[in-house]
């Protein structure tokens, strides 16, 4: 094997609608922050990793061009790497590879979106082919699709599906109330959440993801300079990426093989055999509350079907076993090529015990997640407090 | 750190195809594996490289190549941007000693495509650089009037990299553009943007190269004669072209790491095939001052001697180069291909007629060469 990774410092944004600042600040915030955080200085940095949504987003292709200046990429090398939402997961990955290949001592790894300069869901409108795919259009139409197909396939009360969604919902906010740097601060009841306006059936206002600016920049270094530079250091334990089919009719979306493969790669890499006991906490990409449920089972944190059974048993929620999304998560926030990164400086906060008033007391080893695509992209990065 | 042998290589024509996208893709995979007598299954990740701005008004590309690309359920990801990033990724896990085998496969389908010159615009920035027009195009006729001026570079030297080019590509099977011009039909193409002549502009093309890699271990057992990696470096430059001295490109930089990790001091001798991007013809010639195959401002002289013929001590883009091919995002892993065949003695009527055992392949993209990357490939 390669040698051992670890995260050495982590930037983001405060996030949510920034018309403060234009797109290359926004990322320059992330950059400056994570310096801040490792201790070191743009030039001790060998190149950068850097990823978004496509270019229709905000209407600059090939973007990292535009921003490489708040990279701090110029005379360095520069990797862009991208897999639709999942991007945030694939960066890290890149820059894991590229450091523990040997080709680099420290990584920078920067993600952003600035979601309010276009318009995100007619973006992904484009993610689908122009002929029969079109037709599913928009995440809310994908995802609702799928949490029918979900509580059908385990025949899933639909009552007990929407309370064990509501508390998904209401744990997050409440998560993103803790996290000063979380887009939607609000306090919900389950009430409020069961009650909301309906997006499309079953999925209402409060189970959707909001529309954000945010950037989250994340240093990697080897083993070596981990240990120099950096008093507790994140270590990269394991990851795992899948995907599946491009059409969505021609896979289960409610047994999500990408989901079940990759975590169980990044299971077996970080020698975890019973991840609900040995995670102490988990930062799962859930742009909707009824995906988190699938997302539960899918990751192998509890059996197949009974997602609803443990949240509702308080499994996943503060205090419980395997607190999820104490960021509050995408829930709270959702600068969609930055959320999947976003998740694993979440999870390098939580096993560093720097994540402030969101911080899940003794956390040791964290799981981060984020999928993308037409869901069809899942990746996964384990991090833990011992190398 | 574990060597990095390339097993296998194939590669689609740059003209227009009538098969879909999909079909497209999965012709030169299964080329590939069917070469080694591998299965899809067998190979432990895909490195795909394809892009959002020229992918059929389709975002998330690599979303849509998933299937066609044999990357289904396997690890795997994507590079936005130029597929010579995804041929130095797909080193990575090998040399980590995480993978034995990785398949890497750059695509794009010009024909479906706006022109470059559209796409491109949407490079610029939407408050200064875009509303003046600038694209790739307008900014590589800045570079070469530059060029131009202030080395005293002549228009008939530019045009003599078309005539050798367009000659090379004539013998290249997978070129989009043959035909013979002479330096007169060059310098009589029409202006498209002064100083630049249509001939010397490079088309839109088809291409999907796919390239398996493998450990020292495996590639020796999978073929007689792979090809190792030996060397890598990239940079890039910042964005705005007036911060920016347009002919001191990061090529250099560039170039300097990936001769140091491959032990080359003089590349001008040690190297016997280059494989560069020039999307403009003149572009050749200052890429080969900032490689290092001649001084600073000496590149019309270095076309002059003949040196970068086929025939010549260092040929310079045997296969015909990007002048006459341009699968956008597909070009720097088709040199990085090239390269390959040279090395393999597999590259059929263009191959050189010498023994070649240390080639480079370059790639560039973003304004007048923003970014910049060099793979050095040995016997």
């Amino acid at each position: 094997m390669g040698r051992a990774v670890a995260v050495i410092g982590t930037g983001q944004t405060k996030h949510g609608r920034r018309d403060d600042l234009s797109y290359p600040d926004l990322v320059r915030e992330a950059v400056k922050k994570a310096f801040e955080d490792a201790g070191i200085t743009p030039k001790d940095v060998d190149g950068v990793v850097y990823g978004s949504m496509p270019s229709m987003m905000e209407g600059v292709a090939y973007n990292h061009f535009y921003f490489a200046d708040a990279l701090r990429t110029v005379g360095k090398p520069l990797f862009r790497t991208e897999t639709c939402g999942s991007t945030g997961q694939s960066v890290a990955h890149t820059a894991i590879h590229w450091v523990a290949s040997g080709m680099a001592d420290i990584v920078l790894v920067v993600a952003s979106e600035k979601e309010h300069e276009g318009d995100a869901q007619a973006t992904m409108m484009t993610i689908l082919e122009p002929f029969l795919m079109v037709t599913i259009g928009g995440a809310p139409v994908a995802f609702s699709l799928q949490s029918r197909e979900w509580m059908g396939y385990y025949h899933i009360d639909e009552d007990k599906a929407r309370e064990a969604a509501s508390i998904v919902s209401v744990d997050s906010h409440d998560g993103g109330l803790n996290n000063p740097l979380a887009h939607i601060r609000v306090k919900l009841t389950k009430e409020d959440v069961s009650k909301a306006p309906i997006i499309t059936y079953p999925v209402r206002l409060y189970d959707v993801c909001p529309v954000s600016d945010g950037a989250c920049a994340v240093i990697f270094a080897s083993e070596e300079k981990a240990k120099k530079i950096c008093k507790k250091p994140a270590w990269v334990k394991g990851i795992g990426f899948r995907g599946e089919e491009y059409f969505i009719g021609d896979s289960s979306k409610a047994v999500w093989q990408s989901t079940i493969e990759a975590s169980k790669e990044a299971y077996k890499e970080a020698g975890i055999t019973n991840p609900l006991k040995e995670l102490d906490v988990a930062e799962v990409y859930n742009p909707f509350s009824y995906q988190e449920l699938m997302f539960l089972e899918c990751l192998g944190l509890c059996p197949p079907g009974e997602a609803p059974d443990y949240v509702i048993k308080g499994t996943f929620s503060p205090g419980g076993e395997l607190p999820c999304d104490p960021s509050g998560g995408v829930l709270c926030c959702n600068p969609i090529g930055a959320a999947g990164l976003i998740r694993v400086a979440e999870a390098a906060l939580q096993v560093t015990g720097k994540a402030g008033e969101h911080q899940v007391e003794g956390a040791k080893l964290a799981l981060s997640h984020a999928m993308g695509g037409a869901m069809q992209f899942n990746g996964i990065t384990i991090l833990g407090s011992e190398l | 750190m574990q060597k990095v042998g390339i097993v296998e290589v194939a590669q689609s024509a740059g003209t227009e195809s009538p098969l879909s996208l999909m079909e497209f893709t999965y012709k030169p995979v299964k080329e590939v594996l069917d070469k080694v007598g591998m299965k899809r299954d067998e190979v432990d990740m895909y490195i795909l490289a394809s892009t959002d701005v020229f992918h059929s008004g389709m975002s998330c590309a690599n979303a849509f190549d998933w299937d066609a690309s044999g990357a289904f359920m396997k690890p795997a990801s994507r590079e936005e941007g130029d597929a010579i990033t995804s041929f130095v990724y797909g080193c990575m896990p090998i040399m980590e000693g995480k993978c034995d085998t990785v398949l890497v496969v750059g695509l794009i389908k010009g024909s479906e495509n706006a022109e470059n010159d559209t796409l491109t615009s949407f490079v610029a920035d939407p408050f200064y650089s875009r509303p003046v027009g600038i694209q790739e195009t307008t900014a590589a006729a800045m570079q070469m009037r530059l060029y131009l001026q202030r080395y005293g570079i002549t228009e008939e030297q530019c045009a003599k990299v078309v005539v050798k080019n367009l000659s090379n590509a004539l013998f290249n099977p997978y070129a989009h553009i043959k035909k013979r011009v002479s330096v007169d039909d060059v310098l009589n193409s029409e202006r498209i943007c002064d100083p630049l002549k249509a001939l010397e502009c490079a088309p839109k093309s088809e291409g999907v190269c796919a390239m398996l890699l493998a450990s020292e271990e495996k590639a020796k057992k999978l073929t007689d004669k792979p090809v190792w990696f030996k060397g890598w470096g990239s940079s890039m430059d910042t964005f705005y072209l007036g911060d920016r001295d347009l002919l001191d490109t990061q090529l250099k930089t560039a170039a300097a790491s990936a001769y140091k990790m491959a032990g080359i001091s003089n590349p001008r001798k040690e190297i016997d095939i280059a494989e560069t991007c020039e999307p403009y013809a003149f572009q050749e010639l200052l890429w080969c001052e900032e490689l290092g195959f001649c001084a600073q401002g000496q590149g019309g002289k270095l076309i002059d001697s003949g040196v970068t013929q086929i025939t010549g001590e260092l040929p310079v883009n045997p296969s015909g180069g990007v002048l006459a091919m341009n699968p956008y995002v597909a070009r720097g892993l088709y040199r990085v291909a090239e390269a390959v065949l040279q090395i393999k003695g597999k590259a059929g009527e263009h191959q050189l007629d010498k023994k070649v055992n240390t080639a480079l392949a370059h790639s560039t993209y973003g304004f007048c060469g923003q970014w910049q990357g060099v793979v050095i490939l040995g016997s």
